[in-house]
C-alpha cells in the first residue's frame, strides 16, 4: 500500500458501498432542485442552526434561542403547542370531510353516513376530527391552567392572556358549531340545549336564537350558519388570533421567567 | 419630540428585559424544534390508533318529533345544563358564565404583581391552597348539586324537622312546609322550595302568596312601562311588570349569594386567618381553582350523574330513551 495512490479508489465493499451512500446523498440533496428549496444542508453549526430557524417561514415563529428552563418538558408540558397542533389536524382533516358533505337537512345525514361507509378513509377522517375536536378543548383548558399556575401572565404578559380568553372561547364555539352538522339526533338534541340557553339570555333573549340559531327551532337556517361559522368565519378568527397570540409571546420577551 | 416626552410619560414603564447568559439559553434548533415534532408525531399516533379503534357517534337522523330523555348538551357545555337545574336560566346560561369569562380576563389586570412569573406556584403557600381549594370547590359542588336534589339524595331529611302546613291554612306565622294533598311529609327538596312549599308570615304579611305580585315601583311614574319589553321579562321572577320575590330568593339571591359571595369568601377568610392566604395572587389562586373546579364538577355531574328528566342518578343506572 503506497502514500502516492489515487485518492478514491475504493479497494473493498466497505468503501464501495460508502461512495455508493455519498453519490445517493448527493444526488437527494445535492441536486438543483432541492437546494431551490432549501438553500443550505442538515444545520449543523450553532449559526445555521439559528439561520434556519430565523429564515424558515414555519419555523420563524420560534426565535432563535431561548431559555434552558422553557424546553423542559414539565414547564409548559407542550400544552399550547398542542393545542395549535390539534388546530391544524382538524383543518386538515375537516377540509378533507368538507369534500364529502353538503350543509343541507336533506343531505347532511346520508352525507355523513355516505362518508363512513363508502368513502376510503372517510371514518377514520372523521373520528379523527372528532376525537382531536375534544382533545382541543381539554387541551386549550390545562393550557390556561399552566399558564394560570406558573403566574405567567404577569405582566408584561396581561394582554395575550386575554387574547388566550378569546381563543377559548372561539375553541369552545368551535367546537360547538361543528355538533350540529351531523345532522343526528345527538346534534339535534345537544344544540337544541344551547339553542334553549341562548334564549335565556336578558335582553337579547330572541335575538340571540334568531341570529345564531336562524329561528326559534333548529333547522335549515341553524345548519347552515353553523356550518358557515364552523368552516369558515370561526377557523379564519381563531387562525388570527392564534398569529396574534405568538406574536405576543415574542413581542413580551419570549416565555414567562422570574425577573 | 414633546408628543414623544407624552408618550414616555403615559406608557408603562419600560421594563427591562431580564438579561441571560449565552450559558442559560439552548438554540431553537435542534433543542426545541425536536420536541415539538415528537410531541407531533407521538399525537398523531395516538390519534390515529383511537379513531381506529372507536368511532365518532352517529344516531339516527335528526327528528323535531321525537326527543330523546335525558337531552344534554356536548359535555364541555354540560356546567351550564347543570347550572339552569337550580337557579334563574339568565344567571345560570348566560350572566354567571359571562362573569366567569369576564373574571379570567380581569385576572392580569388585578394581581399585576411581577413576583415569580414563570415558575409553577411561585408563592409559599401556592400548593397548599391550590390543594385545599380543590378538594373544597369539589365538596361545595356536590354538596349543593345533591341539596338540590333532596328526594332522591336524602337531603331533605335535614329539614325535616320544619314542621307539615295544615291543610286549612289559617294560622301559619311559623314557618311550615307545605305537602301535597295525602303526602308524605318532605324536608326541604330544593332550593326553589323556599319560593313554593315554604309558607310563613311577619307582620303579617304572608310568604310567599303576599309577596310574589309586588307591583313595579315606577309602574306608575313610567306609564305603562313593560318591562317584558326590555327582555327582563325572560328573567324568570321577573313576571310582566310585577316581582315575585320569594321566587327571587329562591332563584337568584340564594344560589348566586351562596356560589359568588358566601362560599368562595368562607374558604378565602379562612385561609386568610390561617396565615396561607397573604398576596393578591393567593386570592386569586383560590379564585380560580375554585371556579375552574366548579366548572369541571359540574360538567362531570352533567356527564355522568344525570338521568331521564335530568333527575340524579348513579352513572350506571342512566338509560337514555332515544324518544
Ligand atoms: C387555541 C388556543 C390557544 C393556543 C393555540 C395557544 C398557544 C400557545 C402557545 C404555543 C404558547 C407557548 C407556550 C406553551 O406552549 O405553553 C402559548 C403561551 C401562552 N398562552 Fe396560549 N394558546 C391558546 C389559548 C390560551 C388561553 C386560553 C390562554 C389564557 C387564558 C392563553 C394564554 C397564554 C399566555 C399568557 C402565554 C405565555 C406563557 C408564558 O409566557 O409562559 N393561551 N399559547
Amino acid at each position: 500500500m503506497s502514500v502516492t495512490e489515487e485518492p478514491g479508489k475504493p479497494r473493498n465493499l466497505r468503501e464501495r458501498l460508502n461512495v455508493l451512500q455519498d453519490r445517493i446523498y448527493d444526488r437527494l440533496f445535492h441536486n438543483y432542485v432541492w437546494q431551490s428549496i432549501f438553500r443550505s444542508g442538515y444545520p449543523n453549526t450553532p449559526r445555521n442552526q439559528m439561520l434556519v430557524v430565523a429564515t424558515n417561514v414555519f419555523l420563524h415563529l420560534h426565535p432563535t434561542r431561548i431559555h434552558r428552563t422553557h424546553v423542559k418538558i414539565t414547564h409548559t408540558y407542550c400544552l399550547g403547542g398542542l393545542t395549535f397542533f390539534m388546530f391544524l389536524v382538524l383543518t386538515i382533516t375537516g377540509v378533507l370531510l368538507m369534500f364529502y358533505y353538503v350543509p343541507s337537512v336533506d343531505r347532511a345525514y346520508q352525507d355523513i353516513a355516505a362518508l363512513e361507509t363508502n368513502v376510503k378513509f372517510g371514518l377514520l377522517m372523521r373520528n379523527l376530527h372528532r376525537w382531536t375536536a375534544h382533545a382541543m378543548v381539554i387541551l386549550v383548558f390545562l393550557h390556561m391552567m399552566r399558564v394560570f399556575y406558573t403566574g405567567a401572565y404577569k405582566p408584561p404578559r396581561e394582554f395575550n392572556w386575554v387574547v388566550g380568553v378569546v381563543l377559548l372561547v372561539l375553541t369552545l364555539v368551535l367546537s360547538f358549531t361543528g355538533y350540529l352538522l351531523p345532522w343526528d339526533q345527538l346534534a339535534l338534541w345537544a344544540v337544541t340545549v344551547g339553542h334553549g340557553i341562548g334564549g335565556s339570555a336578558p335582553y337579547l333573549g330572541d335575538e340571540t336564537q334568531i341570529v345564531v340559531f336562524g329561528g326559534f327551532e333548529i333547522g335549515q337556517p341553524a345548519l347552515i350558519r353553523f356550518y358557515t361559522l364552523h368552516v369558515i368565519a370561526l377557523p379564519l378568527l381563531a387562525a388570527i388570533m392564534m398569529a396574534v397570540h405568538f406574536w405576543r409571546i415574542r413581542r413580551d420577551g419570549g416565555m414567562a421567567r422570574p425577573l | 419630540m414633546a408628543v414623544q416626552a407624552q408618550r414616555q410619560a403615559s406608557a408603562a414603564p419600560a421594563r427591562p428585559r431580564p438579561k441571560r447568559s449565552r450559558e442559560e439559553e439552548v438554540l431553537v434548533w435542534p433543542d426545541l424544534v425536536f420536541v415539538e415534532f415528537i410531541s407531533a408525531v407521538l399525537f398523531t399516533i395516538t390519534f390515529t390508533i383511537l379513531s381506529v379503534f372507536i368511532n365518532a357517534p352517529l344516531l339516527n337522523r335528526a327528528n323535531l318529533n321525537v326527543t330523546p330523555n335525558p337531552s344534554k348538551a356536548p359535555w364541555y357545555f354540560g356546567n351550564l345544563q347543570e347550572l339552569l337545574l337550580h337557579m334563574d336560566k339568565a344567571w345560570g346560561g348566560v350572566l354567571l358564565p359571562t362573569i366567569f369569562l369576564g373574571f379570567l380576563a380581569a385576572i392580569p389586570f388585578i394581581d399585576r404583581s411581577r413576583h415569580m412569573q414563570g415558575v409553577w406556584f411561585g408563592t409559599k403557600y401556592s400548593a397548599r391552597i391550590t390543594i385545599i381549594t380543590v378538594i373544597y370547590a369539589t365538596v361545595v359542588i356536590f354538596g349543593l348539586v345533591s341539596f338540590d336534589a333532596g328526594e332522591a339524595t336524602g337531603t331533605e331529611r335535614l329539614t325535616r324537622w320544619i314542621p307539615a302546613c295544615a291543610e286549612s291554612a289559617e294560622d301559619v306565622s311559623w314557618p311550615c312546609l307545605r305537602d301535597d294533598v295525602g303526602a308524605e311529609h318532605l324536608g326541604i327538596v330544593s332550593t326553589k322550595d323556599i319560593s313554593k312549599r315554604l309558607e310563613f308570615e311577619v307582620l303579617g304579611v304572608k310568604w310567599p302568596e303576599d309577596l310574589d305580585h309586588i307591583a313595579w315601583p315606577f309602574n306608575d311614574s313610567i306609564g305603562d312601562f313593560d318591562l317584558g319589553g326590555i327582555g327582563l321579562g325572560s328573567i324568570h321572577g321577573w313576571g310582566g311588570e310585577h316581582f315575585n320575590i320569594p321566587s327571587i330568593m329562591a332563584e337568584q339571591v340564594i344560589p348566586l349569594t351562596l356560589t359568588i359571595v358566601v362560599f368562595p369568601g368562607l374558604i378565602i377568610y379562612t385561609l386568610f386567618r390561617i396565615g396561607w392566604v397573604r398576596t393578591r395572587r393567593d386570592v386569586l389562586i383560590v379564585m380560580f381553582t375554585g371556579a375552574v373546579m366548579a366548572f369541571v364538577t359540574l360538567t362531570l355531574v352533567a356527564a355522568f350523574f344525570r338521568g331521564q328528566g335530568q333527575d340524579l342518578i348513579w352513572p350506571w343506572k342512566i338509560k337514555v330513551d332515544e324518544g
